[in-house]
């Protein structure tokens, strides 16, 4: 044997026959540690994210619960229970409104409109004649010679008479009275004091007709000047309760705090670098005071209101009543008609309520606990999502689940037939050179960045939206014409688009997965080529599909920029009464109320850990997508031949 | 020889001739590396010994005043470098607790909370007002209404008036844009014009200036408030508000005029104070009129 010749001494075998770490760890096993290790760093950062995000998040739901309990100790629920009338009361008094100046509107309304047109083209053709007037203003202001400034007005006249034969101009102006009106226009200098005879004339006509037409309504207008000033007397005594109760919660707030900032001040005076910083601290944390609040006594105050609150709703009820009951019975205008018939039955609800509140309010207990489940309801099934008032703040996600989840339906119900078609046409019909071009076109969306799409919202496809939903024959469509353009179709529609690439690259390859002697043997039955696709290829990559169809799902409910800057951003419920139409108006969304708030909540407070509290319902729900998808694709699975 | 064993000898070989070729362009390159080395720290330690003020805070301030003040205050001699963020008036606070900004600018006031959590962090803050800003009502270009007065203001922005028709413009339901809730132009305007109710629960929040000057401007529906120096955009039309248009003019009759103001951590000194007073100096108040704020001058 070749090895005898280089035998090793004794000594030295002893040395190789020994096991150490260097001869055990080669190269086979290094390869798997390394591999295998970047598998756990992956899995430990994702236990630290979850961790850190609990661990911000799950103080949440006893910090809402103490705010809730200050919310009660401090009187501001009694408050409230007054605020829900009075509330109902300025919906009413806006119907009211509303129905009168639709009835004004019926005999004045075409002077009205004559006025406000004139006025509107004489502030554009100010618009577009801006440069001769600055012109003129310098040579007046300077002050040039009178040639100079005569000059200047000439080249004016020019220019506003070559704009307004441009401008168009309704039907309210017969075409004598248009030529009249354009003429008017062309000679405005910027130093008239008053507008031109025919404007000025227009004007003098629809503030007469505006002044008889109310003259007619005179009853109509008492009536709601009684309706409104009714809740005067009850809005000042809401105003002084709610003083009171808010310096009740100062104090509370202050006194919980104050623990916090004694602790907080005296080791920063441990560790101030100067004794004059130290005792400047130590000043402070002895100043502020820790004594305790007893919040039935200072409520008393509140309670006793109670009588004179009773006593002013006495007053308050027969006088709306007659209010109500000195409407005109028979409105003239549609508007008018409609916003009556509204207000009444609103208005019986109103008494009911305001009859309630009464009884709430005696029933009111200062000290009654609010236990955890309570602040656990309030954030899940609450409907107010109020941060940074001066009330109280609100934390209820209903309003943002409600704008994610539309949002999230509309991009999945736009996206998912152009993905699985198009996977299907690509993978089972088009041409090899077709293929080459489709694939790679599609997948390169997936490069654009999320900001760009916003941009491409904001600037584009909220102004075609609303183009579009302006057209007469396209009327039938619920929710057109579009008054928002930043709504949640348009965030739909783009993340429709973002999300189509990663559904049709999944759902290509579940499709390229079936296994070709399914097709082979569909084939050699006789089935025609599109009988294979929709009876055999496409059931045997339904479950392929479906999880590319969850993940795209999954991607969808996670965009925060595009939302952030196309939903429109406003915190309330969409108002379902239009029906499908719900969806071209503007919400808010769980990923982008923490992008756009967290910039400026202080480490700590309940606004930042119910950010947090967001942030981990978002975990949740991506988790049960997932877990969803695997449990589907298990279930549909067809085993391999 | 084992092959375990001729693979290591070929190893050493190769190493051998590997070390050999590093020496040889080593010892050539050294003497060019050290040079680029030290040039290059060189010029890195001149850039840092250029200081650089962060500024952090209001969006009214920051997007336009502040960076034209920059550029004046730069342009006069002064060699600093700014680093100017505007995310809303309440980051001004929290950076300056952090440490993370020299100037906090801000359009409104502190807050009593906010000032304790920098006391608790040791930065006593220094107030320095500014300059004056006007907040302008705008509506579209289109709509016909000619003035409010500030209790349809207060009603329309808290969603009591639902509806143009009831102030005299075209019928159609009210779209409101305010500011995001880190924005100091949206707590003052709840305190300036709202009597601190809250904003109606169908106002859309908006990042900043700019954008709700835009969808004011596309949408003949809309309203909205925006800084003086933002109601020049194309599509806007300022509304007066008891008769009086916001102007330099206005200060005193207009009933939404506010201070701004910069806070500093203690004492400012060096460039920073440099800087402050140019700010308030009158080169400073040129461009504050320029962009379309009230110096404090004007303001007396």
């Amino acid at each position: 044997m070749a090895d005898s010749s280089s035998a090793p001494t004794a000594p030295v075998a002893q040395l190789l026959k020994r096991r150490t770490v260097w001869s055990w760890l080669n190269g086979q096993r290094l390869i798997r540690f390394f591999f295998g290790s970047n598998a756990s760093i992956t899995i430990a950062v994702l236990v630290l994210i979850m961790f850190f995000l609990l661990r911000e998040g799950s103080m949440f739901f006893p910090t809402y619960q103490r705010e809730l309990q200050i919310y009660r100790q401090a009187g501001l629920e009694y408050c409230d229970l007054v605020n829900k009338p009075l509330s109902e009361h300025g919906a009413l008094l806006s119907r009211l409104n509303r129905a009168f100046m639709a009835e004004v509107a019926l005999t004045a309304g075409v002077d009205v409109t004559r006025r406000n047109e004139a006025l509107l083209l004489s502030q554009q053709l100010a618009e577009q004649t801006r440069h001769p007037r600055l012109l003129v203003e310098d040579a007046i202001a300077k002050p040039g010679s009178p040639e100079e400034i005569e000059a200047a007005r000439q080249r004016l006249r020019q220019a506003s008479q070559a704009a307004a034969d441009k401008l168009t101009i309704s039907s309210a102006f017969s075409p004598e009275e248009q030529k009249t009106l354009r003429a008017a226009l062309a000679t405005i200098q910027p130093d008239d004091q008053t507008p031109p005879a025919f404007v000025q004339n227009l004007v003098t006509v629809a503030a007469t007709k505006d002044a008889q037409a109310r003259q007619t309504h005179t009853g109509f207008q008492d009536a709601i000047d009684v309706f409104e000033e009714a809740l005067e007397p009850v809005e000042e005594l809401h105003d002084s309760m709610k003083e009171i109760a808010l310096a009740i919660k100062a104090e509370a707030v202050q006194l919980h705090m104050a623990e916090d900032a004694i602790a907080m001040l005296r080791t920063a005076a441990a560790a101030a670098k100067t004794p004059e910083e130290r005792d400047r601290l130590n000043q402070e944390a002895a100043a502020t005071s820790t004594q305790a609040i007893d919040f039935t006594a200072r409520v008393q105050p509140l309670k006793e209101k109670l009588p004179e609150y009773e006593k002013l709703i006495a007053e308050y009820v027969p006088k709306i009543q007659s209010a109500a009951a000195q409407l005109p019975k028979e409105a003239q205008s549609k508007p008018a008609v409609a916003q009556l018939k509204q207000f009444r039955v609103d208005f019986e609800k109103h008494l009911q309520h305001v009859r309630q509140s009464i009884e709430q309010m005696r029933g009111w207990d200062s000290a009654k606990p609010v236990p955890l489940t309570q602040a656990l309801v309030a954030f899940v099934f609450g409907g107010d999502w109020i941060t940074n008032s001066t009330w109280q703040d609100f934390y209820g996600v209903v309003p943002l689940f409600t704008g994610s989840l539309l949002i999230s339906l509309t991009a999945l119900l736009l996206a998912v037939p152009f993905s699985v078609a198009a996977a299907i046409y690509t993978n089972q019909i088009a041409s090899p050179w077709e293929q080459e071009i489709i694939k790679p076109v599609i997948e390169f969306i997936q490069a654009i960045p999320s900001v760009v799409f916003g941009f491409i919202g904001i600037s584009v496809v909220g102004d075609g939206l609303r183009e579009i939903s302006d057209l007469p024959f396209l009327q039938w469509i619920p929710g057109f014409p579009i008054a928002e353009r930043l709504n949640m179709f348009n965030a739909g529609c783009l993340l429709a688009l973002m999300a189509v690439p990663t559904m049709f690259s999944l759902a290509e390859d579940a499709l390229q997965n079936v296994p070709q002697a399914y097709a082979e043997a569909s084939e050699s039955l006789g089935a025609s080529k599109m009988q294979t696709i929709f009876r055999v290829i496409i059931p045997a990559a339904l479950s392929g599909i479906f999880a590319a169809i969850l993940l795209g799902f999954g991607r969808i409910v996670g965009e925060t920029m595009v939302v952030l800057l196309v939903a429109g951003n406003r915190i309330a419920i969409p108002d379902f009464s239009d029906g499908v139409g719900v969806v071209f108006q503007p919400a808010h969304t769980l990923t982008g109320i923490i992008a756009q708030e967290l910039g400026e909540v202080s480490r700590g407070s309940s606004h930042w850990q119910a950010l947090f509290m967001v942030g981990i319902l978002l975990f949740a729900i991506s988790l049960g997508i997932n877990f969803g998808a695997r449990q589907i694709v298990k279930r549909f699975k067809i085993a391999s031949a | 020889m084992s092959p375990l064993q001729e693979t290591s000898k070929e190893s050493t070989r190769l190493g051998a001739c590997l070390t050999s070729i590093q020496h040889c362009m080593i010892s050539r390159n050294l003497s060019l590396i050290l040079s680029i080395a030290g040039l290059s720290l060189l010029g890195l330690s001149s850039l840092s010994a250029q200081t650089t003020i962060r500024v952090r805070g209001s969006d009214t301030l920051g997007a336009k005043l502040v960076p034209q003040w920059a550029e004046g205050f730069k342009n006069a001699g002064h060699g600093v470098g700014f680093d100017v963020g505007a995310e809303g008036s309440s980051t001004a606070f929290t950076n300056l607790a952090a440490g993370t900004a020299d100037i906090g600018m801000s359009s409104r006031k502190v807050k009593e909370d906010e000032s304790t959590y920098c006391k608790t962090k040791g930065k006593f803050l220094k107030e320095i007002n500014v300059a004056w800003d006007l907040i302008a009502i705008v509506v579209n270009k289109n709509n016909p209404v000619q003035g409010l007065n500030k209790k349809q203001v207060q009603g329309i922005f808290s969603g009591k008036i639902k509806d143009w028709s009831e102030v005299g413009g075209t019928p159609g339901a009210i779209s409101i844009y305010t500011r995001n809730t880190s924005s100091g132009t949206y707590k003052d305007f709840m305190s300036m014009a709202m009597n601190n109710k809250d904003y109606a629960p169908s106002s859309q929040k908006m990042a900043g200036n700019e954008q709700i000057a835009a969808e004011v401007g596309k949408n003949p529906a809309g309203i909205g408030y925006v800084g003086l120096a933002y109601d020049k955009a194309p599509g806007l039309k300022v509304i007066p508000v008891e008769g009086a248009i916001p102007s330099a003019a206005t200060i005193h009759t207009y009933p939404y005029s506010r201070p701004t103001f910069f806070y500093v951590a203690g004492e400012p000194e060096g460039e920073v104070k440099a800087f402050i007073d140019y700010v308030l100096s009158p080169a400073g108040d040129e461009i504050t009129r320029k962009v379309g704020f009230i110096p404090i001058a004007d303001s007396k």
